[in-house]
C-alpha cells in the first residue's frame, strides 16, 4: 500500500519534472522565456536567505517521515506562488525579509528540538512562510521577463529545495545509528543560530533580495 | 555488524557529498556574498581564545559520552547566537573578554580531570560560556558584510571546531586515548591561563 502510494508519487514527479524541464529544452530553439525560468529558479536558490530555510522545511517535514509530509510541500509551494503572484514589482517591505529570516529562526528550532509536532503547525508554516518567501522573490522579478514564467521557475526551485531536505531528513532518520537523527537536528539548530545572528546585526541590508 | 557498517557509509559519505554544493554556493557569489561567508568563518578559527574553547567543548562532550555528546552540539550555536543577538543589539555584558579566557581554563580542566557533573551542570556551564563567545562575535560583526553569509559561514565554522572537537574525543576508544585526551584538556586550560593573565593584570 505504501509502496503502492510511493511509485504514484515518484510517478507524479516524474510528469511534472518532465513538463517543467521542458522549458529549458525549448531555449534551443527559439523560446525567449527560458531565461525568466532560470531567473525564477536561481533567485531563491542564489539566496542563502530562500534556499536555507527551504532545506530547513524541508528537514522538519522528513522529521515526520515521507509519506506523512508530501502535503506540506506542495503547501509550501503553492503558497510560495501564491505569494509572488500578489507581490508588486517593487521592493519587498522590511517587514517581509524579517518574517523570511524569522522563518529560519522558527523552522530551524522546531528541527533543532525534533518533538512531534502537530500536522496543522508545519502546513500553517509551509503556507505562512511560504506566501513571505513567494513575495520577496516575486517582488524582485527583473523587468520585462514573464511573470507566469518565473513564477514556474521558483516553485521548481522550491520544490527542489524543500524535496531535498525532505528526502535527506528522512533518509539520515531510517539509518539505524542515533547519530544521522542527531545531525539533522544540528542542522536545524545551525539554520536557527543563523536567524538569531542576522537578527542580531540588526536585519539590515535584508531589504536587498 | 560489520557488513552493516560498511553498507552504511557510502550512503552516508553521498549524503553529506550532496551536501557540501549547498556550501559552496557561497563561492558563485552575488558580490558580497562569498566575502561575507569568507568573513565570517574565519573569525572563529583566527581567534585562538576562541578556538580552543570551542575544541574543548567538543572534547568534553565526547568523554561525558551521550546525552551530553548530541546534546552539546545541538544547543550550543542557539545559546551561542542568542548571545551574539544581545552583542548585536549593544546590550551591557561586563567581562566578555575574562569570561571567554577563563572558559577555555574551566573547560579545560574538566576534560583534564574528566569531570563528571551533572547534566544540568555540565549544560549550564557551557550555555554560560557559550553566551560570552556569542557576545563577543556579535559585537565585533562587520557593518559591510552580508550578515546572512556572514552568519553562514560563521556558524559553520563554529560548529565545525565542536565537530573537531568530539572528532578528536574518539580517540577514547584506545586505552592510550583516555590520557591522551586528558592531556589535550590540561593543554587547553594553559592556553586559556596565557589568554586569562594579561586581562587580570591589566584590571
Amino acid at each position: 500500500m505504501i509502496v503502492g502510494a510511493e511509485s504514484r508519487a515518484l510517478a507524479a514527479g516524474a510528469v511534472l519534472g518532465l513538463a517543467f524541464g521542458a522549458d529549458p529544452a525549448c531555449a534551443h530553439v527559439a523560446s525567449a522565456q527560458a531565461g525568466a525560468f532560470y531567473a525564477g529558479l536561481l533567485h531563491p536558490l542564489t539566496a542563502p536567505e530562500h534556499v536555507l530555510p527551504m532545506l530547513a522545511l524541508g528537514l522538519l517535514a522528513g522529521q515526520r517521515g515521507l509519506n506523512e509530509s508530501q502535503g506540506v510541500l506542495l503547501a509550501f509551494v503553492v503558497a510560495l506562488a501564491a505569494g509572488a503572484g500578489l507581490a508588486p514589482s517593487e521592493t519587498a517591505p522590511g517587514w517581509i525579509s524579517l518574517l523570511n529570516v524569522g522563518s529560519l529562526v522558527v523552522v530551524g528550532v522546531l528541527v533543532a528540538a525534533a518533538w512531534r509536532w502537530p500536522t496543522a503547525l508545519l502546513y500553517a508554516l509551509a503556507l505562512g512562510f511560504g506566501a513571505t518567501h513567494g513575495y520577496a522573490n516575486g517582488a524582485a522579478l527583473p523587468p520585462g521577463l514573464s511573470p507566469p514564467i518565473f513564477m514556474i521557475g521558483l516553485s521548481v526551485a522550491a520544490l527542489l529545495a524543500t524535496g531535498y531536505g525532505l528526502v535527506v531528513s528522512d533518509a539520515l532518520l531510517r539509518l539505524k545509528p542515533n547519530w544521522p537523527r542527531v545531525a539533522v537536528r544540528v542542522a536545524g539548530s545551525w539554520v536557527a543560530a543563523v536567524g538569531i545572528l542576522v537578527l542580531g546585526m540588526g536585519g539590515k541590508a535584508l531589504g536587498a533580495p | 555488524m560489520k557488513h552493516t557498517i560498511s553498507n552504511r557509509y557510502p550512503i552516508l559519505a553521498a549524503l553529506i557529498g550532496s551536501l557540501l554544493p549547498a556550501l559552496a554556493l557561497a563561492h558563485v557569489g552575488q558580490g558580497e556574498l562569498s566575502g561575507g561567508f569568507a568573513a565570517g568563518f574565519t573569525h572563529p578559527i583566527l581567534g585562538l581564545d576562541h578556538v580552543v574553547a570551542m575544541v574543548a567543548v567538543g572534547l568534553w562532550g565526547a568523554q561525558l559520552g551521550a546525552p551530553a555528546i548530541w546534546i552539546l552540539p545541538v544547543t550550543f550555536p542557539l545559546v551561542m547566537a542568542f548571545g551574539g543577538l544581545l552583542g548585536g543589539l549593544g546590550v551591557e555584558l561586563p567581562g566578555v573578554e575574562i569570561g571567554i579566557a577563563a572558559s577555555a581554563v574551566v573547560l579545560g580542566v574538566m576534560v583534564a580531570l574528566a569531570l563528571r557533573p551533572p547534566l544540568w551542570v555540565a549544560g549550564a556551564l557551557v550555555g554560560l560560556f557559550a553566551v560570552f563567545h556569542g557576545y563577543a562575535h556579535g559585537a565585533e560583526l562587520p557593518e559591510s558584510a552580508d550578515p546572512l553569509a556572514y552568519a553562514l559561514g560563521f556558524v559553520v565554522a563554529t560548529g565545525g571546531l565542536h565537530l573537531v572537537g568530539i572528532a578528536i574525543g574518539l580517540i577514547r576508544r584506545w586505552p592510550w586515548g583516555i590520557p591522551s585526551l586528558q592531556a589535550g584538556g590540561a593543554l587547553i586550560a594553559g592556553c586559556g591561563l596565557y589568554f586569562l593573565l594579561p586581562h587580570l593584570a591589566g584590571t
